[in-house]
């Protein structure tokens, strides 16, 4: 190298690169900084709910119910699963179908309706779904507080969920692919639902359990559907209270018994593991099924 | 019933691999006067082009210059879309495929396509081929195997699969998928098969297998092939189109083009002075 050409490294930076790099940092710190923000929240609640759920865990949670604000969970935890696969028996095949129609005619007026319904749904506040179960089913239908009302109230907040998932990942399979079905002479139906079905069911059952996930943690819709019930569920799908998980965490706190707030720590810690089960397991699944990744 | 009588769909099955000892020069696909429109953008401009039997016909030209919109129309893919349509004919065994009472499933079956990416779909290497064969036939398994089992070997593939045919065709490599692609065209038993590109996502040596298999197919079938490689064209083809602009500028046999082209144009474009 001529000695009297300094390299590009030895050089001293533009005014212009120096901007560059302090920008650079600048941006890089704002990032470290919210997200220290975000994980340090989420770490907490981790923390919290581990703390304080930890000694409460005993066997006796899993086998007995609850006895005013002392015994077992045993009927909340069964009636947080009734409801939960109740309202996703509801919701699932409904969002599934209605996200396909919605995907496959996207001309019709009929799936822009549903599309732009769905979209106002998921904005609603769970707690005006409440509302709407409690004046449709528990009064005027003359239910009372049920399983049924709430998981029909549950499905109807995770409809629109599921309908939006499965109507993106129709739309996230490849022109090519649709084509190729096609050009073998297949027809709509059997391109829709052997082919592309097939290629994005990951993300569809994705949808599926992320819903699941939140119905799961829902207390609102609950609370003037389902109301409470110390008894384990006795078999009757109206006219008959049901205990589930998230009301000892949001009831039973307000106690002031220590009997109580260990069952609502103990409470958010299932509902919590619970969930993290469901959500680890559909990435799990997703990184099994997405098989359009590149080799 | 009463209604009007409704011309007799095409018979996939009637016509198999050996049954057209036909003279080479048959055509196969006639192109009559042929426009084509996106909207109202107007892609193609009164083609007419006969595409001969058991030949591969090449379709070569600069990008946008719609090689690939005029195979489109050959199995009326262009059809999902409902800004595209065509005007003209395109006739096979004397009648006008273009013509609202085509069923075109049946005309897929009879004329096969394979994609610029492979498109294998997601599910095992046997049921990408089952696929296409259910959908006009009703197989017991012996039958269904053999004829996997054929159409693999057709495609040189049988060797590298037979073991994993139950794999995902999803995990096959890049050129295997596009044989597997192939494969999955002619177990229906085509007359004839149109490539867009079929080398273009490919590395040299599967392009060279594709290729050969080109060769190799060629004595059963009609192939119509796109490309944007010269070189490709002039390899694998007995007769090539040149088009530019949507015009059809030079037809004719393949060394007549790449040797003495009438046209200004096809000889600017094959000596690389634009596209």
């Amino acid at each position: 190298m001529n000695a009297s050409a300094t390299s590009a490294l030895e050089r001293r930076p533009s005014l212009r690169y120096r901007r560059r790099y302090l920008t650079n940092l600048l941006g890089w710190t704002f990032y470290g900084v919210f997200f220290a923000v975000l994980a340090f929240a989420l770490l907490d609640i981790i923390a919290v709910v581990l703390k304080h759920g930890i000694p409460a865990i005993s066997l006796e949670l899993f086998t007995k119910p609850t006895n005013g604000v002392s015994g077992g969970l045993l009927n909340a935890i069964i009636g947080t699963f009734l409801l939960t696969f109740g309202s996703l028996l509801l919701a699932a095949p409904v969002g599934i179908l209605g996200g396909i129609y919605v995907a496959e005619y996207t001309a019709s007026p009929f799936a822009r309706a549903a599309r732009y319904l769905s979209d106002v749904l998921v904005g609603v506040p769970s707690i005006v779904f409440g509302l709407f179960g409690y004046l449709a089913m528990v009064t005027w239908l003359g239910w009372h507080f049920s399983l049924l009302a709430g998981c029909i109230t549950l499905a109807l907040m995770i409809i629109p969920y599921i309908l939006r998932t499965t109507e993106l990942a129709f739309r996230g399979v490849v022109s090519e692919l649709r084509e190729a079905a096609y050009a073998l002479g297949a027809s709509h139906a059997k391109v829709t639902l052997k082919v592309i079905l097939r290629a994005c069911r990951g993300r569809v059952l994705t949808g599926v359990l992320l819903a699941m996930a939140i119905s799961m943690g829902e207390t609102a819709p609950l609370i003037y559907t389902v109301n409470w019930s110390n008894y384990v569920w006795g078999g009757h799908l109206t006219h008959e209270p049901v205990g589930y998980l998230t009301y000892v965490v949001w009831s039973f706190i307000n106690e002031p018994f220590d009997s109580a707030h260990a069952l609502a720590y103990a409470a958010a810690l299932l509902v919590t593991v619970f969930v993290l089960v469901i959500t680890t397991s559909t990435r799990l699944l997703l990184s099994r099924l997405d098989t359009h990744k590149p080799h | 019933m009463h209604a009007p009588p409704i011309p007799k769909p095409f018979d996939p099955m009637s016509v198999a691999d050996d049954a057209s000892p036909a003279t080479a020069t048959e055509p196969v696909i006639d192109i009559r006067n042929l426009s084509f429109y996106y909207g109202d953008f107007q892609a193609l401009k009164d083609i007419t082009l006969p595409l001969n039997r058991n030949e591969v016909t090449a379709f070569i030209g600069p990008s946008g210059c719609g090689k690939s919109t005029l195979l489109r129309v050959l199995n009326r893919i262009y059809d999902l879309y409902p800004r595209q349509r065509a005007e003209g004919e395109v006739v096979i065994d004397g009648r006008n495929i273009l013509d609202a009472r085509t069923d075109v499933n049946l005309l897929r079956a009879r004329v096969g396509m394979v994609f610029q990416k492979p498109t294998p779909f997601p599910m095992s290497i046997y049921e990408n081929i089952a696929f296409g064969i259910r959908l006009y036939e009703k197989l017991g398994k012996v039958e269904m195997d053999e004829r996997i089992e054929r159409a693999l070997q057709r495609t040189s593939l049988w060797g590298e699969v037979k073991d994993k045919l139950r794999q995902s065709g999803i995990s096959l490599s890049g050129g295997q998928q596009q044989r597997l692609c192939i494969a999955r065209a002619i177990a229906l038993n085509p007359e004839v098969l149109l490539l867009d590109e079929p080398t273009s996502a490919l590395d040299p040596i599967a392009t060279g297998r594709i290729e050969q298999l080109i060769e190799e197919l060629k004595g059963d079938y009609t192939i119509v092939i796109v490309t944007h490689n010269m070189q490709q064209a002039a390899r694998v083809s007995n007769r090539t189109a040149f088009l530019y602009m949507g015009e059809l500028v030079e037809y004719g046999a393949t060394a007549k083009i790449f040797t003495k082209p009438t046209k200004r144009q096809t000889e600017d474009y094959i000596s690389g002075r634009f596209g």
